[in-house]
Parts: structure tokens; sequence; C-alpha cells
């Protein structure tokens, strides 16, 4: 290894832990500008800013426009967030594949030469190439099935996770492309006899590579179901919203009677309910003892013992006598308002009139209390038919009790 | 038969059965053997096993469709077309309070709690909650906001559209009625031909290519 490669490999290290040191250092900076459009330049210092822009870090895509976060920056952030609106899917394996072509070429050359050093540059940088290769597609995996499983949840909006599904659909079928193009026939007539080279190129990268395909038709077959799920998400909502509106507008519509139809669809056939109740029954010897058992357990009715007393004749006759009699006083009274219904042109009658005219022999007094409260026990909307008058004046000019003298019931017509 | 009592039970009382509402009933309902079954049985009472479309939801159907099931399917269809304006309005007012893109599906929760005060915060939803509220169909007679979201959602259960989990939390889960809701909307379309689109966006997809 010569003097001269040793410095070339020391000014790499150093330029680049110096440059990966900017990134920590502007960390803030670098990612306002990731999530806005443009660098904001003012927390920028002029030094800062030429050498950010020096370690391509950030770009500047022409003299009018502002100071932008450079693809690749925005892309590592959105890798290390995992951040699924901005996630680059990279499938180009054309170019790793002639990079990879063109490295085992110079690998045998160096080879035949002796070259040893380079051999070992070669051999190192197949196996980076590989590695990004394998990398590449189990990213593009690992973030296919990260939108997969969230259900495109970045997006809230259907549409919106429609087209992410059709967009992850399109970078699966760029994958699969990708990796059609990888043809190991050729390979294998690459690498030649070289133990090495045909471990990392055949067996590994076949290995690698069959393992990703199976995956991404995994995803692929899921991205359809949730698709055709989401299809018909769409679809549901689209009918409900458009059948309650057609309703709206057409408030008289009516459908078919279905039921009618000499065949019924399906849909429409829903039987009556059925309830299955059952009762204690007792004809089982079994099932008794049960229930005897079952009401041994309820809960105690507590009832209030009853003193049974003995019998009184003299005053319960006394009292059923009095009940008849409030009972002739009530018959007679609904007869009386039975005759207000009747009287043409419905002309009020005077309670006394009436009974003074009648053969019945009930004190005035007890008449016209019976009349008023046969009134007040009528239902409201029955009191409205009738219209109770009362003649009545002030007993004493001392106080506000008034004498009913005569009540006057009407027709309210 | 014996092990299916609970669920032959559940069918005859008018019951729809869904993973939601009975998972291990559905589960059973699942195989044929069982719903062969099942039907033998019910055989006599002039009731066969049904189901929707997609088989998510399964009920029970007249066998014969004799003059009385008829008169009883017509009456039950008067009654379901009088409920589906109500229906389908609460579906699109929950989609829009909750601030959803999807209609209400078998599974999802729903807390009359967070629907009231989506309503509460905003007039037009409170509004239109009052209208659908005081419709016969939901029948609430009050004029407050969480007594009428109460109202709606015992009633949604009564009509086996939401299950409560437990009675004692405000919780609620939609049932797979509601696919056979959307199944009967989509029958109604096709067979009045009604102007309602539910294709997707096709047209608009082959502007934007064009574009």
């Amino acid at each position: 290894m010569s003097g001269g490669e040793h410095a070339l490999e020391s000014r790499l290290l150093k330029t680049g832990s110096e440059r990966l040191a900017l990134l920590g250092r502007h960390a803030d900076v670098l990612m306002q500008a990731y999530t806005r459009d443009e660098v904001p330049l003012e927390s920028l210092s002029d030094s800062a800013l030429r050498k950010l822009l020096a370690a391509r870090i950030l770009w500047r895509p022409d003299e009018q426009s502002g100071v932008k976060l450079a693809p690749k920056v925005r892309e590592l952030i959105a890798e290390m967030l995992a951040d699924e609106t901005r996630r680059h899917v990279n499938a180009d394996v054309a170019e790793t594949l002639e990079l990879i072509r063109a490295l085992v070429h110079s690998y045998r050359e160096a080879r035949s030469r002796g070259e040893h050093w380079r051999l070992e540059q070669q051999l190192m940088r197949l196996r980076q190439e590989v590695d990004d290769l394998n990398g590449r597609f189990a990213d593009a995996i690992d973030s296919l099935w990260q939108r997969l499983n969230s259900d495109f949840g970045f997006v809230s909006q259907l549409n919106d996770k429609i087209r992410e599904n059709d967009r992850a659909q399109k970078q699966i079928a760029r994958l699969l492309d990708g990796l059609a193009l990888i043809d190991f026939d050729e390979l294998i007539e690459l690498v030649g006899s070289d133990g090495g080279l045909r471990k990392l190129l055949i067996s590994q990268l076949q290995q690698q590579l069959s393992h990703h395909y199976t995956s991404l038709r995994e995803v692929q077959r899921r991205l359809i179901e949730l698709m055709a799920r989401f299809r018909k998400q769409q679809a549901r909502s689209r009918l409900i919203s458009g059948m309650a509106a057609f309703m709206r507008e057409h408030p008289g519509f009516v459908p078919g009677n279905y039921a009618r139809r000499s065949e019924v669809p399906g849909l429409v056939n829903q039987a009556a309910p059925l309830s299955a109740a059952a009762a204690p029954a007792l004809d089982r010897n079994l099932d008794s003892r049960l229930l005897a058992d079952l009401l041994h357990q309820l809960p105690q009715p507590r009832h209030t013992t009853q003193t049974v007393e003995a019998a009184a004749p003299a005053q319960a006759q006394e009292s059923s006598l009095a009940a008849a009699r409030q009972q002739a006083l009530k018959q007679d009274v609904e007869h009386f308002y039975l005759s207000v219904i009747d009287q043409p042109q419905a002309e009020p009658v005077s309670a006394l009139e009436y009974l003074h005219a009648s053969p019945l022999e009930w004190p005035d007094e007890i008449w016209l209390f019976q009349v008023i409260s046969e009134y007040q026990g009528l239902p409201r909307s029955d009191q409205k038919a009738f219209r109770l008058k009362q003649q009545e004046s002030q007993a004493s000019q001392f106080n506000h009790l008034r004498l009913i003298h005569d009540v006057e019931l009407q027709l309210a017509v | 038969m014996i092990e299916h009592g609970p669920l032959l039970e559940r069918l005859l009382a008018g019951e729809f059965v869904c993973p939601i509402s009975d998972e291990s009933g559905y589960r059973h309902l699942t195989n044929e053997e069982t719903r062969e079954e099942i039907d033998t049985y019910l055989r006599p009472l002039n009731r066969r096993l049904a189901s929707n479309e997609d088989g998510s939801v399964y009920f029970l159907a007249w066998r014969q469709l004799n003059d009385n099931a008829r008169d009883q399917l017509s009456r039950q269809l008067g009654d379901t077309l009088n409920s589906l304006l109500p229906l389908l309005e609460w579906l699109q007012l929950v989609q829009e309070a909750l601030g959803r893109d999807t209609l209400a599906a078998p599974g999802d929760v729903l807390k009359p709690a967070e629907f009231s005060a989506k309503c509460e915060d905003n007039q037009s939803l409170r509004e239109r909650l009052e209208r659908l509220a005081t419709d016969s169909f939901f029948g609430s007679q009050s004029d407050q906001l969480d007594a009428q979201v109460k109202q709606v959602f015992k009633r949604l259960k009564e009509h086996g559209y939401l299950l409560q989990p437990h009675s004692e939390r405000q919780v609620f889960v939609v049932t797979g009625k509601i696919d056979y809701l959307v199944d009967l909307v989509r029958f109604i379309r096709d067979e009045e031909n009604l102007p309602i689109e539910e294709g997707s966006e096709e047209g608009s997809g082959a502007q934007e290519a064009l574009l």
C-alpha cells in the first residue's frame, strides 16, 4: 500500500466526518427545511451556508430561487423518520447491474495482474453494491409494509388512501420489473470459477432476492385486497348519500311491493319473530321437585299480618245500606246528566227544578252536592262538553263565604 | 342441535346474527352442515336460514310464502321504508360529525358522548340532529341534546343496528345489520332504476390521466 493512497484515505475520512458533523450542528435548520419548502436563511451564518452548500447538503436550483435541502438528504431524513409520505423507492436495478459488471471485470484484471490491494478494494465495493441492492429492496419492502399495516394512516381522506395505494402498487410493479432484470445465468457466466464471487453474487444474492420476491408478491396481494376494501367503502358511502338525497328530493317515493311478487327477493324475505315461551309444568316428578326447590328459594313475601275480626252483621248491614244509597244517588244524578244531553236546543236545566219535578226524594243539599261532584269526577275532555253554572250569593258582607242555591247544567255546543 | 339452542332462539326472535352480535353463533353458521341442521329444524315452523349476499349476516326467512307471510312482509317492508331515510341520515350525520370519510361499518365503536360533543360545537350538525331525533322513528320528546342523542342510540340498539356490550357503559358497536341495510338500499336502487351513482370516480380518473 503506497503512502499516497494512505494520504488519500485519511483526507477522505477527515472531510467525511467534518461534513457529517455539519448535519448534527445544523439539525434544527435542516429539519425546518425538511418540513418547509426552503431553508430559513436568517438562522444560518454565511460561512455555515457555504459549508453546507459545499457538502451538497443544501443546494440552490438557480439564482432566483431560495436554498433547498438536497434530494439525498431529504431522502435520508425520510428514511430515518420512516416518513411514509416522502419515503422514496429506488428500483433502479439496471444501473447497479451495470456497475457490478464493471467491478467484476476490474476485479478480474486486478487478479490477473496480481494487484492485491486493488483486488481487495474491488471486492469490497462489490460487496457494498450487493448490500446496497439488497438494502434498497429491503427498505422498499419495509416502507410498503408500514404503509399497508397503517391502512395508509398518514393520509386521512379515502381518496388520498386510494391514490397512495395506487402509487404503492406501481412501485411494486417497478421493483418486480427490477428483480426480473437480474439474470442469474448471466451472473454465473460473469463470475466464472471464482469461489468468492460465486458466493457473493450467486448463492447469497439469489437467496436474498427470492426472499424479496416472495415479500413483494405478498405485499402486492394485500395492497390489492385493501384497495378493494377502500373502493367498497367508497361505494357504500356514495350509495347511502345518493339514496338519502334522492329520498329527500322525492318525499313521495314508494318502491314496489316486493312482497307481492311471484318471486319474493331473498333480501326482503324476513320471517316474523317468534318467541319460544315456557311456563312451569308439574307433570313430571323430577321437575316438580326442582320447581318446589325453586319455590323455596324465592324470597319470602313480606305480608303484614292481618287480624281477622269477628263479623259484626248489624254494622255490615248498615254500611252496605249506605253504599247502596250512595250508588242510587249516583245513578239518579247520571240520569239527570242524560236528560241534559237530551234537551232540545241545549237549554240549561236547573238541578233543583229537575229534582222537584221528578218523583225522587233526595234532600236538596245532597242532590246539589252530588251533581257538582259528578261534574268534577268527569274526565277533562268530557267536562268540556258541559257547562255548569252555579247560582250563588255571598253569605255575609264580612267574609267571602258564598252559598250555592242551585246549579244549572247545560250542554256546551 | 342442543348446543345451538341459544342461537336458534335468537334467530327465531328475529335477530340478525353477525360476528359482532354473536361471534360463536356466527362461526357455527358459517359451517354448511350446521346450517342444514338448523334448516331441517326450522322446516315445521315454515322458516329457513337466510343471509345477505356477502354472508356477513344471517337471519330467518319464510320457507313458504303463503298469504299470511306476504301480509307480514308487506307490513314489514312498509315499516322499513318509513325508517329508511332517518337511518340513512343518521349514518351520514355520524360520518360527518366524527369527520370520517367512510360509513359506519360493522365493528366500529361509537360513543354517544363524543357524538354529542361534536354536535354541540356545530350549529348545523346540532340542527340536523334535532330534526332527526324528533322524527317519529327515533321519537325523542326532549329538547336537550344529550337526551336526544341517548334516544337515537337507544332506538338503534332496539332495532339491532347497534350493540351495547356493557349496559352501564355508554359505548356502542355497529353490527352487521348495517350491511343488510346497505344491501337493501342497493337492491331498491337497482329495482327502481334510481339515478344514484355508486361506482368509483372512473370518469375523473380518466380525465386526470388525460391531463
